[in-house]
Parts: C-alpha cells; sequence; structure tokens
C-alpha cells in the first residue's frame, strides 16, 4: 500500500478514537468526578454562588451539549481558560512544552544512548564480567525506588557536594542549563536498567543468527558486526520502544518536575488534578491521548525504513 | 584521546554555560523567598489562598493595612490618608483617599505612565469583586455588608453584561478623593475587609485592556512590579520606580521593639525580590540550608533534627540562623455532621471528647509545639478565656465511659460503627488511625473513609459525612470568624460544615457581632465560647505555633498572620551574608 493512503487510512481512524476518549473524559469528569464548584469557590462558598459558578462554568447547560464542547475543543485545539488559575490553556501549555523538553529532550538522547551502548557492549560480552556487573547494576536501578534515587541525589549531589542546583528554573538558554543537568543524570540512571536489559535481550537475539556468523567468518571487524549488523536487525522492538516514549517527552514528568521545582507540564497537570480543574486535565488528556496515535502511525511507518521486509497494509 | 577531549569539552561547556547564567550584581539586595504552593495569579479578587495573597500583596494595595510592629494587631490607613470618618450609627464610613499615588506605568494608561489613584478607582474594584460573572472567591467578605451591593450583583447576574456604571446606595465616590461606604446594618468586622487583598485596587483601563489575561499583568500601587506572570516557578519582582513616599514605622510593641533598625526609611528596602515556588519539603529545606533561602518553616520530618528541647540546633545555630516561634491563630477540630441525629446526642459527643488524648496527639503530629484548644477562640483573640478549662477535654477514659453510658451507649453498645472521613495523605490516614484507636478504648468503632481531597470537600459541602477533621486559619483577628463556623446560615456548603444550628445560639452570636469592640463584646463573645465548648459542638484540638527559621543576615522579619504585604518591611545585610556564607 501507498504510505500516503496507509497515512491518511490511519488518520481517519483517529477520529472515532479521540470522540471515544472526548466520551470516557465527559463521563469520567461529568458523571463520576466530584463538583469543581467546592474546590474553586473555597471555604465560605453558599448555594447562591455555587449555582453561579455553575451557570459561568456552563455546567449547567445540558449533557449533549457539554459532550459536544468537548468533542469541539479536541478537534480545533481552543481549550479554553483554566477554571483554577484562570490562564489561557494554549498559553499555559506553550509555556510549560519548553521546560518540559527541557529536561525530556535530552533525557531521552542520554538515556537510549547509554541503554542502547551499554546493551551492545553487554550482549557483545555476554557472559562475561561486565555483563554480570551490568546485570547487578540494571537490577539495582529498576529495583530502587525513583523517589530514593532523586532523595538521595539532591542530598548528595546538590546539598552537600553543591555540584548542581538544587531545584529551580530559569527560561531561555542557557539560564535553564545548571537546573536540569542533575535531574537528567538521575533519571538517566533510573531508566537505564529496564532499558538496558530489554535491549540486551533484543540484540541478543541477533546475535545468534546466522548472519552474524556469516560476518564473523568472512572476518569482519566485532565492531561493525554489532553497529552495523546486529544493531540495524534489532532496531523494530529498539525503535517501537523509543518512539513509544516520544507523546511522554512532551507531557512531561509528573514527579521530577514537582521536586525539582520544573514549570512543565507534568506539574501543570499535576495541579489540575489536585484543583479539579477540568478544562486542563481534559487538554491535557486529549493531547496525550492524539500524541500516541500520531506516534504510533510514524512507529509503523518508520518500521518500513528501517526494515525493507516490513509492508503497510 | 579523542572521546576524552570532547568529555573535557562537553563538562567545560557546561561549566561556562552554568557560570554565564550565575552572575549577579554583588551590591544588590536580594530577598529569596519561598511559597509551597502554586500561585493562582495576580488577580486580587480571586487571593482565597495566603500564598497567592503574600504575592499579589507585594504589587497591589488596599485602603488599609496592619500595622508591621504592632501586637495585638492593629489597622492602620494604606491608601486611605487617615483612618475612616464612621457615622454615629455606626453604618457609614467616610474615607479620604491618598493624593498622588499613582498606579503602575503600563501600556493600558495614556502614554505607558501610571495614572493617579481616585475614590471611584475603589468603587470599580469593590464592585468588581461583587460581580457575579467575575467568580470571585472572596466575595463572601462583603456579601450582605454593603446597602444595595447584593442586589446590585443579583440583578447584574441576570444581564448579559455587567453594568458598572449603575449606582449602589452603599457605594460612593462623593469626590475625587473621598469615599464612603454605607452599611445594611451594624458590623464592625467590615473594616477588616478593606485590609485584605480581596478589595485591593485595580485600574479599570487595565482590567480592560487585558480581559481574561489580566490576571497575568498586575498593574498594581505597591512597592514591587511584575511585568507579567507565566505560572513559572520563579517569580522575580523589581522595585518599582513609581511608588509613593512611604517609611519604615518608628514604633513598635515593646516585643518587637528591636526591629526598629530601620525605623524612617524609605520604602521599600530591598531592590529586588525572588520567589521559588517549591512544593516539595526536601529541596525548600535543602536551598535553606544551602542559605539559597531566607526565610523557612521547618517540614514536619527534619524538625527533630532542627529543634532539640525547643532550640535550635547547634548545627544551625553555627550558621547564624535564628529560630522565631509565634502562636498562630488558628483552631484544629474534629467535626461531627449535625445533621446525623445520632450526633444530637450531647454526653455521645462529650463522651468522645473525653475519650480523645490531645497531649499524644500533639506529641505525634505536632511534635509538642501546640497549645491544646479548649474552645475554638484561639489565644490572643478578644474572647478566649485564658483561663478557662473544658471539663469535658480528654483524655479522662473514667469519664468518656460514664458519659457514654448516660449517653445510652455503655461500652458502645448498641451504637453503629462511625464513619471518619479523611483526605487521602500520609499524615491524615495516621491521624484518622489515631482516632480511631482513641475512641476504641472506650467502644466507638470507627471506620476509616479516604478519598482524595477535591473529594473529601466536596462530601463536607455536600453534607455526605459523618466525622472528619479540619483546621481554621483566621481570616481577620475577630472572634466572629471563628464563632461563625457554627451559626445556622452558614451550614453548609458555608464554613459551617458541622451543620450545626442552634436558634439561641444564632440570635447570641447575631447580637455579639453587631457589637463594637467592647468589654461588653468580649464578655459575649467568651460566653459564646465557652457554650460552644460545653456542648462539644466539635472536638477542639490544639492551637498551632509557627517554628519560622530566618537567616542571620535577614532584618526585620516577624511572623505576622495578617501583613501579606511584610516584605516592603525587610531587609538584607550582603556584607553579614557575605561572612555567615562562609559558614554554610
Amino acid at each position: 500500500m501507498n504510505i500516503y493512503s496507509y497515512v491518511l487510512r490511519r488518520l481517519l481512524y483517529t477520529i472515532p478514537v479521540l470522540l471515544g476518549v472526548c466520551l470516557i473524559i465527559f463521563v469520567l469528569f461529568n458523571l463520576v468526578a466530584p463538583d469543581p464548584a467546592f474546590i474553586l469557590l473555597g471555604k465560605h462558598a453558599t448555594q447562591i454562588q455555587i449555582d453561579q459558578l455553575h451557570h459561568e462554568l456552563g455546567l449547567d447547560r445540558s449533557f449533549i451539549v457539554q459532550y459536544f464542547d468537548i468533542v469541539k475543543s479536541s478537534f480545533t485545539f481552543d481549550f479554553g481558560y483554566s477554571w483554577a488559575t484562570k490562564q489561557n490553556i494554549y498559553e499555559m501549555i506553550k509555556n510549560g512544552a519548553g521546560p518540559s523538553l527541557s529536561i525530556t529532550g535530552p533525557l531521552f538522547i542520554i538515556s537510549n544512548i547509554v541503554a542502547i551502548s551499554l546493551a551492545l557492549l553487554v550482549a557483545f560480552y555476554r557472559g562475561k564480567l561486565i555483563d554480570k556487573v551490568m546485570l547487578i547494576v540494571s537490577i539495582g536501578g529498576m529495583s530502587i525506588p525513583s523517589l530514593a534515587v532523586v532523595l538521595f541525589g539532591q542530598y548528595y549531589f546538590g546539598y552537600k557536594l553543591g555540584w548542581f542546583e538544587i531545584s529551580g528554573y530559569e527560561r531561555g538558554f542557557p539560564g535553564f542549563v545548571p537546573y536540569v543537568i542533575l535531574p537528567v543524570i538521575l533519571y538517566t540512571f533510573i531508566s537505564f536498567g529496564a532499558d538496558t536489559r530489554f535491549y540486551r535481550t533484543v540484540i541478543l537475539d541477533e546475535v545468534y543468527q546466522d548472519y552474524v556468523r556469516t560476518a564473523r567468518s568472512k572476518g569482519l571487524n566485532e565492531m561493525v558486526i554489532m553497529f552495523k549488523h546486529v544493531l540495524k536487525n534489532s532496531m523494530i522492538p529498539i525503535l517501537t520502544n523509543i518512539i513509544i516514549q516520544i507523546p511522554t517527552l512532551i507531557l512531561g514528568l509528573l514527579f521530577a518536575e514537582s521536586f525539582f521545582s520544573i514549570p512543565g507540564l507534568g506539574s501543570m497537570t499535576i495541579n489540575a488534578i489536585n484543583n479539579s480543574d477540568f478544562p486542563v486535565i481534559k487538554a491535557m488528556t486529549i493531547l496525550s491521548a492524539l500524541g500516541f496515535m500520531l506516534f504510533g502511525i510514524i512507529t509503523d511507518v518508520a518500521y518500513t525504513m528501517v526494515d525493507p521486509r516490513m509492508r503497510l497494509k | 584521546m579523542k572521546m576524552r577531549n570532547i568529555f573535557l569539552l562537553v563538562i567545560s561547556s557546561i561549566m561556562l554555560v552554568s557560570g554565564c547564567a550565575k552572575k549577579r550584581d554583588a551590591n544588590e539586595r536580594v530577598l529569596n523567598l519561598v511559597s509551597p504552593a502554586e500561585i493562582k495569579g495576580f488577580d486580587p479578587i480571586q487571593a482565597d489562598d495566603l500564598y497567592s495573597g503574600r504575592e499579589i500583596s507585594k504589587i497591589y494595595e488596599g485602603l488599609l493595612q496592619y500595622h508591621w510592629l504592632k501586637i495585638p494587631y492593629e489597622l492602620i490607613p494604606n491608601l486611605a490618608e487617615a483612618m475612616p470618618e464612621v457615622s454615629k450609627d455606626g453604618l457609614t464610613y467616610t474615607f479620604k483617599i491618598l493624593k498622588g499615588v499613582k498606579f503602575q506605568d503600563d501600556a493600558a494608561f495614556p502614554g505607558g505612565k501610571g495614572r493617579e489613584i481616585e475614590a471611584s478607582d475603589f468603587v470599580y474594584s469593590v464592585k468588581r469583586l461583587a460581580d457575579a460573572k467575575t467568580v470571585s472567591t472572596g466575595w463572601w467578605v462583603l456579601d450582605g455588608k454593603i446597602k444595595g451591593l447584593n442586589e446590585w450583583r443579583d440583578r447584574n447576574a441576570k444581564l448579559p453584561t455587567t453594568n458598572y456604571d449603575e449606582d449602589v446606595v452603599g457605594l460612593k465616590a462623593v469626590d475625587k478623593y473621598t469615599l464612603q461606604f454605607t452599611l445594611a446594618k451594624i458590623n464592625p468586622q467590615f473594616i477588616y475587609s478593606l485590609a485584605m487583598p480581596f478589595t485591593y485596587v485595580v485600574a479599570k483601563e487595565v482590567v480592560a485592556k487585558y480581559g481574561k489575561e489580566f490576571i497575568n499583568h498586575p498593574v498594581g500601587t505597591g512597592p514591587y512590579s511584575l511585568p507579567s506572570f507565566d505560572q513559572s516557578k520563579q517569580i522575580t519582582y523589581t522595585k518599582n520606580p513609581t511608588f509613593r513616599e512611604k517609611f519604615y514605622p518608628k514604633e513598635a510593641s515593646p516585643q518587637l521593639q528591636h526591629l526598629l533598625g530601620d525605623a524612617g526609611k524609605k520604602l521599600p528596602l530591598v531592590d529586588k525580590i525572588v520567589v521559588h515556588i517549591i512544593k516539595e519539603d526536601q529541596p525548600r529545606w535543602l536551598k535553606f540550608n544551602k542559605g539559597e533561602v531566607d526565610i523557612t518553616g521547618i517540614p514536619k520530618d527534619n524538625f527533630a533534627t532542627a529543634i532539640k528541647d525547643n532550640k535550635l540546633s547547634e548545627e544551625l545555630v553555627k550558621k547564624g540562623i535564628v529560630l522565631e516561634i509565634t502562636p498562630g491563630l488558628d483552631v484544629t477540630y474534629t467535626a461531627f455532621n449535625m445533621e446525623n441525629k445520632l450526633f444530637h446526642n450531647k454526653k455521645l459527643r462529650q463522651a468522645m471528647y473525653a475519650a480523645f488524648d490531645n497531649k499524644k496527639d500533639n506529641a505525634l503530629f505536632y511534635n509538642n509545639t501546640a497549645f491544646p484548644a479548649q474552645s475554638v477562640i484561639p489565644p490572643g483573640v478578644s474572647g478566649n478565656d485564658p483561663k478557662y478549662i473544658n471539663p469535658f477535654k480528654g483524655p479522662n477514659l473514667d469519664l468518656a465511659k460514664k458519659l457514654l453510658a448516660e449517653a445510652g451507649y455503655p461500652g458502645g453498645v448498641g451504637l453503629p460503627e462511625l464513619k471518619y472521613d479523611i483526605p487521602d495523605s500520609t499524615t491524615s490516614r495516621q491521624g484518622g488511625e489515631f482516632f480511631q484507636k482513641q475512641m476504641d478504648q472506650i467502644g466507638v468503632k470507627i471506620k476509616i473513609v479516604t478519598s482524595p481531597w477535591p473529594e473529601f470537600q466536596a462530601k463536607v459541602k455536600k453534607k455526605a459525612v459523618e466525622i472528619y477533621g479540619l483546621a481554621w486559619m483566621a481570616d481577620y483577628p475577630d472572634a466572629e470568624n471563628f464563632l461563625q463556623l457554627f451559626y445556622g446560615p452558614n451550614k453548609s456548603p458555608g464554613a459551617n460544615g458541622s451543620n450545626y444550628d442552634n436558634p439561641e445560639f444564632n440570635k447570641q452570636f447575631e447580637d455579639a457581632v453587631s457589637m463594637q469592640d467592647s468589654p461588653a463584646r468580649t464578655a459575649k463573645y467568651e460566653k459564646l465560647n465557652k457554650f460552644l465548648a460545653e456542648e462539644v459542638v466539635s472536638l477542639f484540638g490544639l492551637h498551632r505555633q509557627s517554628y519560622t527559621l530566618e537567616q542571620g543576615w535577614l532584618k526585620n522579619y516577624h511572623n505576622s498572620d495578617f501583613s501579606h504585604d511584610y516584605v516592603q518591611y525587610l531587609n538584607i545585610d550582603n556584607a553579614k551574608k557575605a561572612e555567615l556564607l562562609k559558614n554554610f
């Protein structure tokens, strides 16, 4: 199938999925979640004020009108204003995306390079001391709760040794650089264990293939075999794992942003949940769903590029 | 070799970039503050939380303010020339406002130059607070107080756009500099609302220019300015260059005499304020310990290492850090939902109170830093009788068992399991389990119900709870603010979450709050306070104290419950800072 027709068909599929996402959001927030008026009006709210707020927020309109409001905003990307901060949600997302990406971008690149390189290394030296050491370190990295790593890292490297900023953020380059180094290092440590183990397994599946033996018998350099042949043929699962991380990059790191005071989308989402700020939660949910669908399509297209045996249907 | 060079290049680039980002003017006096909560924005009518109120008060101002160096709290004029002239019937308050005070420069004004404030700006600002379309969280401060304002609000709520030109009988700009409020009924507490951020003055043209984005474009008359706000984790304020001539106070209460070092100096004293928004305890604590923040509270988990025998640890003393302990005007309490007929049984409420070990509660959850509450009004507020001891306050298990039997449930037999609602935090869960254990001693069975904070609040407002714990912090230093928690007309969704509605109490309350401050009113407040105590309308727990740490280089700071505009009085001694930082 032509790549353009395939992409167009997949894009059309996103419409019913998006309508379904809107329905779930509507049911969760209009029928299950508590009335936001109690949070928004504070401790002195009266019933008259609650009714007036319902009217101002449009919560006294029929359910069908409210549902179509969500559908409309998911197609126009006009999410309106936050109920809690009274800010334009588009501006909030625009302001939050940069700080989130300033952590998740380097983290994504560094952690994947580290994990793939280490996986190649331990696959190459499988069963040797370095493989065993890396196994222990990886399992350790996976087992230690991320909270403990962050608390320790912040205390030891930020406070005790004074190498990095403890928390905070300055907008713009190079202002933000000192503030993102420590979270990037700590989260690389947190994520490398699981990724390395996964990539190692994937690479080892390839290492025992006939073509590797053939390459060796031809006298090819081991580095060339690992990086040019094995890595290329392991790319399908690696690519899937990498691309699926991309939407989460934009959404930010919920926990890290709060701990390192990064004004990103992760902390914005947490605040919205705590304040029953439905328009912000709605916007972030719709963007996440769209992100996952879009990158699903990109993954499928990317498969055909790395592996010519793959065909789009 | 090549790899090593690349590595060194990367490291040196990072160092260089970090260095560039950190250059500061050494002579500049910068105050570093911290906020443990997000700031909702810079619209005074939405300043319903302490932290947003503090930020807004750096830029906006009101007619009145609390004297920075007077305890008990004392209201003084701020944008008013003097305290108001009050008519003999106590209904009309006339203010002369200061001449020559200007709004900060902004593009909303002709030529970008801020104009002089006028009495009509206050009229507009009060109407904006009352406008139902602005959905202000502060309407309660004026609800039912100003003659004709509620009617104006209700009428305009039904119109597509609010008519700000329509006159309100009780709200008048008599001339350019004279403002007059006429109250619907006598209400001595009204004056406190004029020192609260909700009533700070805003300019009509700025609101019109920025519309919904007004919340991000603060333009006030205050000591500091902020070009725009973008929900950042770091807010940087600079001195307002057009701030009027305002000076540090020359008088102080005896206990604050030591803060008169800068008496008579022009305000504000520091050049720049940086507010770091840090929600988590550890980074906030570490930043203070590194000298990057000038004032902090002490996180629960660090209390034992920071404070020993109610004194600052040696390590912190060496750094020049100072501890300040201040009683807070608040009360913690466990409320009964009186809509549930079971709780109409007074003996049952008294039995539960007698069974609860308040001292253990203080030790476990407040590091023994709080005072036991005998009733709802905290010490330091007229109406609190320091000698009064609540006869039902626990722990007194014999009394509790006796009262429970008299209530008709000997040993708890026949009493259904009671639901205790808590928010789903670790501390709340621990508090719930502690309460459960205490009640179990007399046979009262408690089931803990946890909900996320928004749902917990919604349940209280919808009267869908049986028993729950809460704390109340004063909005202003008047007992009315505490007693109203049990005033019938304030039932949920109002502040009376206990839904207590006793006609006799309601009548006495109404009488007391309409009286001017006097020994007779204090006596009435005391009587009402004792009545609530012995009725055991709630299990009154503790009055908490605030433990604040300040860096040795910070000058003029003390803890105040109501002076949101305190930063203008603070000062930084840069030489001392450089010296003390050597110990960090």
